[in-house]
């Protein structure tokens, strides 16, 4: 018997490529253990949850493999700035170009969407903890929590990776633009005084 | 388009008259009963049938009213809610004294506002998939750029309209992500909180893009043109006696 790491794991990329083929709706307990190779009884000592619990894997496998490739990215970055830009860059384009993403975007958004906001704010946590030693590395402006400020440059990441609005994300100027304005401008400039200015600020 | 406040949401959503009484017109029975059903009955249970009913009216009217059925319904019931909240935020941003209190008041007054709804926080709790698909990818676009219209001319007033409407697409980013996702750390629904968060991570970034002079003030007058003339022509009448009020006020503080 191999060991359970690899049988969970085998399980995981089976879903993932059930997904792929025939969307996450469709895609059953028996499928993911048909291309696994194990029993159905197998599929569920190791994910009680049954098929939630196997989806909800699968999309946390998808979302790892981005982050491996996300990473590899951005490890030489010589600046935050540039970690940011590149990032940035890379993710949205990756979004764009993921086939599988996208094809359930398209016919089924309602049962990946909740799995990447509300229930998954896992997502989120994870790209904050992706980018805290990086804040840590630079430094924030005084008054500026890190923990904080990788958490509010999450949510802002995994919005405009969601919904561009204005911003062409494939242009690095414009990318730049939004990062430093948006982004890290409070992180590396610190706090506004709580007084208003003469300007009326 | 609700635009600063001015006109009001009333004739462009046709709710001129009290909803949901039988004199009401049709579209706005139907508005209310569709709400009252989202309520009950969250959005994939509810039925045409089920709002006709509710409303008081044949299912033929229904249809005649809002010929796409249940999705063109629904859409306008999620426009009308919108248009109300923007119509409420007006008043209360127009009488705030600087861009912090623009931000705070829209941030934490829309995010209390969404929170205090009852239909909306039904579905966030029970559908929530049917709200994110709403704020996702295309229809996100489309939903952050009707803010940023609706937001911009109220930052105006301390910047150029481009820039206002940049900024006020963020707010409404940050709007979302917190109402979405709720913070442990941040309650967006608080003045103070959101006050904090407006000060560390917004306004320095208000002032970044504009270039080496960031110290400067904002030129009162010309953060009233905009590219379009006929656009500015219009806001300028609209925020006269606003901008000169602002203008004394300012060099009354900095000759102190």
């Amino acid at each position: 018997m191999p060991p359970v790491a690899d049988v969970r794991q085998r399980l995981v990329v089976a879903a993932y490529a059930c997904v792929a083929r025939h969307g996450m709706g469709k895609t059953t307990v028996e499928d993911i253990g048909r291309e696994a190779g194990v029993s159905r009884a197998t599929v569920y000592r190791y994910f009680p949850g049954g098929r939630d619990e196997l989806l909800q894997a699968a999309v946390a496998h998808g979302v790892a493999e981005f982050a491996v490739r996300l990473y590899e990215q951005i490890q030489d970055a010589p600046s935050l700035e540039q970690v940011m830009e590149r990032g940035i860059l890379f993710a949205h384009r990756a979004i764009v170009e993921h086939e599988v993403l996208q094809r359930i975007m398209e016919t089924e958004p309602e049962l990946l969407l909740p799995q990447l906001t509300v229930e998954g704010n896992q997502v989120r946590a994870a790209v904050a903890a992706f980018l805290l030693p990086y804040l840590r590395a630079h430094g924030v402006a005084s008054g500026v929590d890190d923990a904080e400020a990788a958490d509010f440059l999450a949510r802002m990441i995994m919005s405009y990776m969601t919904s561009p609005g204005r911003w062409d994300l494939d242009d690095p100027a414009q990318v730049s633009e939004l990062v430093r304005a948006e982004l890290l401008a409070g992180i590396v400039v610190g706090p506004e005084p709580s007084a208003p200015g003469p300007s009326g600020w | 388009m609700v635009r600063g406040g001015q006109g009001g949401a009333g004739s462009a959503w046709g709710r001129d008259e009290p909803a949901g009484s039988p004199s009401a017109p049709p579209r706005n029975r139907i508005i209310d009963a569709a709400l009252a059903c989202i309520v009950r009955q969250g959005v994939a249970k509810t039925t045409v049938d089920d709002v006709a009913r509710a409303a008081g009216l044949s299912r033929a009217t229904v249809y005649r009213v809002f010929p796409g059925g249940k999705d063109e319904l629904l859409r306008s019931t999620a426009e009308s809610q919108v248009a109300t909240l923007f119509t409420e935020l007006a008043a209360r941003l127009s009488s705030e004294n600087d861009v912090r209190g623009v931000l705070v008041t829209a941030i934490s007054g829309a995010a209390a506002a969404i929170a205090d709804h009852p239909a909306l926080a039904t579905l966030l709790d029970v559908e929530p998939e049917v709200v994110l698909r709403l704020l996702a990818f295309d229809e996100g676009s489309e939903l952050l750029r009707m803010a940023s219209t609706f937001g911009a001319p109220f930052l105006a007033r301390w910047m150029p309209m481009e820039e206002a409407a940049r900024v006020a697409e963020w707010a409404c980013r940050i709007i979302l992500t917190y109402v979405v996702d709720p913070s442990d750390r941040v309650d967006c629904t608080d003045p103070v909180a959101v006050g904090r968060l407006v000060e560390t991570f917004v306004l320095p970034g208000v002032r970044a893009l504009r270039g080496p002079a960031a110290d400067e003030p904002f030129d009162l007058t010309s953060a009233a043109t905009d590219r379009d003339a006929a656009g500015s022509a219009r806001r300028s009448r609209e925020h006269d006696h606003r901008h000169h009020r602002t203008d004394h006020h300012r060099k009354g503080e900095e000759v102190s």
